[in-house]
């Protein structure tokens, strides 16, 4: 989640500086070029934006305000703005690390390696959702899948099976681009048995800031039918200046 | 009558030899309850070191609660359920020793710098003393509102002590990040390595209030027996409470620790043709004791055939006599075997000369494996020896009384 954007599109994928591209072949280096220009525009150097984030469950569905910041590739903070109960409760992800804060006990914890596959905060993303959403590039090898019109509409579909010896979760993952705007439409979560565990569909296509982005965003789990996490943009800016300080425990605790 | 006498009158003839075919009888008989007792004891024990650690021998979930222990799967749903009525229920049955309520929860536990992944169970002290040996009873009643007990490993693990504050954080039911402070009432060693390391006990009401579940939804309602081996039929009693949650599942130790229960049933196996090559030994012995007997007296039974005795007769009394002798060996040996299973129930046999400590099946093992009647095996030992002893005197007794009497009478006299 460094730019507020990308991390609303958790698995927008990432072409790191410096990933050399000699090895690859002609069609992957087409495939990660693509990616790359859409990962830039929706991440930008930088953000700062407002989300509404609803998540529904099989026994309850709650609504929370949150704000998040981003910077490069590694540093975000989120802090839930409302509802009053949650008010204050922070997430501060820096490189591998992600912290919690919790007012209510005045205490952060250092998420565990452990915990990395549970849900964050009661959503259908997890801790590691977090950490690997920034590496997806790097971790998978990207093929051009299909290429031409679906529904009329001319699309790119882009096919990242894991490198050997990536540490992922993915077996497969299926993400589709729109050609004529770059804009992703859904992305395919598979297991490492080749079953689709879970669905992100984008949608409400809007400019915030000067760009064009996907402003809804929904997550549906395939094992829980009827049950989705959906991140619905309100405000977004890039590339402002942030205060190296913001992405610090210090103001993880909101101080 | 006149047979029955004759026989008993025989016994004491030759009391020598009658001694030594009692004797034997008796040392098979005292073996065999010996052995028997040693190889339910055995059963018994790893039962109750598999059962009463923590599991109990029966639990009562929602349907859908187990494997996966979902959070939501209370008993009777999200409406929860009069477990404190239910629990009052189970008591009346007199097979019931002890009944625990719990609740479950996974979360994180942290001191600050260090944080560790738990399973956090929610109990009330005073109940699960009585139903699990995990933690000890003094222990557990340290358990106050707002402290948890935590497993050796896990505390290490944290680097939390007794009396240190500790943040628990778990997914609450309502879509929350519950959070609440402990204090660390204790730091128990239980001896079984998974328990140690993962191991968090809070106060069941606390638990409830971190994972924002009402004071009438709770995960599990464990039961303790008199006799576990029986406890298969009693959860299927259980079941039929009118107490009960719609939807509620009852199972006894042999679903719930299906591992355990292949266990036994091969331990049970192996037992079994043990005291099986035992018994086929002692018949032999005992065989063989009644046929030198038996031969012996050829030249009695052909002396009584010649006073015109039937031959029907004559085996008979010879039966009785056989019968006779069975009865005392099965008594002596029933004294016997008793003074020595009444050593093995009260002492054991300690087996950590051979073995040290021991954990096996994720359990901790007792060294001293006691002596448990198993009546069942020690009546059938009992019936088939007096068989054997018959029979055994039977065979040559048949052969006897065909004998002519004149041949008889040339046989050497052995006394």
């Amino acid at each position: 989640m460094r730019s507020a954007c990308a991390s609303l599109i958790f698995l927008i994928l990432v072409l790191l500086e410096g990933t050399s591209l000699s090895f690859a072949q002609t069609s992957q280096e087409r495939a990660r070029e693509i990616i790359d220009r859409v990962d830039r525009m929706l991440r930008g150097d930088s953000s700062a934006g407002r989300v509404t984030m609803t998540v529904a469950t099989r026994q309850w569905k709650r609504t929370t305000e949150l704000r998040i910041w981003s910077e490069g590739t590694d540093k975000v903070l989120i802090r839930v703005e409302a509802p009053k109960k949650d008010q204050g409760t922070a997430t501060l992800r820096v490189g591998d690390n992600i912290w919690n804060y919790l007012p209510k006990i005045d205490r952060v914890i250092r998420i565990p390696t452990s915990m990395m596959m549970a849900s964050w905060m009661g959503s259908h993303f997890t801790n590691d959702d977090l950490v690997k959403e920034s590496r997806l590039i790097r971790d998978y090898d990207v093929w051009i899948d299909f290429e031409g019109p679906r529904d009329g509409v001319e699309v790119y579909e882009f096919r990242l099976t894991p490198r050997p010896e990536a540490p992922v979760v993915w077996g497969k993952i299926e993400y589709q681009v729109r050609k004529a705007d770059l804009m992703p439409t859904w992305a395919k979560f598979y297991g490492e048995d080749g079953e689709l565990k879970r669905t992100a569909t984008f949608s409400e296509y809007e400019e915030m800031d000067g760009r064009l982005i996907p402003t809804r965003m929904r997550m549906s789990p395939e094992d829980k039918p009827g049950e989705f996490t959906e991140m619905k943009y309100e405000e977004l800016e890039f590339d402002l200046e942030i205060d190296e300080g913001v992405f610090s425990l210090k103001s993880l605790r909101g101080s | 009558m006149i047979i029955v006498r004759l026989g008993w009158r025989n016994l004491w003839r030759n009391s020598r030899r009658s001694l030594i075919t009692i004797a034997g009888i008796a040392f098979a008989f005292a073996s065999l309850i010996a052995l028997i007792g040693v190889a339910r004891g055995l059963v018994v024990q790893l039962l109750r070191n598999g059962t009463e650690l923590m599991v109990g021998h029966i639990q009562i979930h929602d349907r859908d609660y187990l494997p996966d222990r979902d959070l939501y799967e209370t008993l009777g749903n999200l409406e929860g359920h009069d477990w404190a009525g239910l629990i009052e229920q189970l008591k009346h049955n007199p097979q019931v020793v002890a009944v625990s309520p719990r609740v479950y929860g996974v979360g994180l536990l942290s001191t600050g710098e260090q944080t560790a992944a738990v399973q956090i169970i929610g109990i009330e002290p005073r109940l699960e003393s009585e139903l699990s040996r995990v933690i000890d009873r003094d222990v557990l009643a340290r358990l106050t509102p707002g402290s948890l007990l935590l497993g050796t490993t896990l505390a290490l693990e944290i680097r939390a002590k007794e009396g240190d504050e500790v943040a628990a954080v778990a997914q609450a039911s309502d879509g929350t990040l519950g959070n609440d402070l402990f204090q660390v009432a204790g730091v128990v060693q239980t001896g079984v390595a998974y328990l140690d390391r993962s191991l968090a006990f809070a106060r069941l009401e606390d638990l409830q209030q971190l994972l924002a579940l009402d004071s009438n939804r709770i995960h599990e309602i464990a039961l303790r027996v008199q006799d576990p081996l029986a406890a298969a039929e009693i959860s299927k009693e259980i079941s039929q409470i009118a107490g009960l949650p719609s939807e509620a599942t009852v199972q006894s130790w042999r679903e719930l620790l299906p591992q355990l229960s292949e266990y036994l049933e091969v331990a049970g196996a192996a037992n079994a043709v043990i005291i099986g090559l035992v018994a086929i030994f002692a018949t032999f012995g005992i065989l063989n004791t009644m046929m030198m007997a038996t031969f012996e007296r050829i030249r009695e039974i052909g002396m009584l055939t010649a006073f015109g005795m039937r031959p029907s007769s004559v085996t008979l009394t010879i039966l009785v006599e056989a019968l006779f002798l069975a009865l005392l060996g099965l008594a002596a040996g029933f004294v016997f075997g008793a003074i020595i299973m009444r050593y093995l129930t009260v002492y054991g046999l300690d087996l950590t000369r051979w073995t040290g400590q021991l954990t096996m099946l994720q359990t901790r093992i007792d060294p001293v494996v006691k002596g448990v009647w198993n009546w069942n095996a020690v009546i059938s030992a009992a019936i088939t020896l007096c068989l054997v002893t018959v029979v055994a005197a039977y065979l040559p007794a048949r052969k006897a009384v065909r004998v002519e009497p004149v041949e008889a009478l040339r046989a050497p006299v052995m006394q």
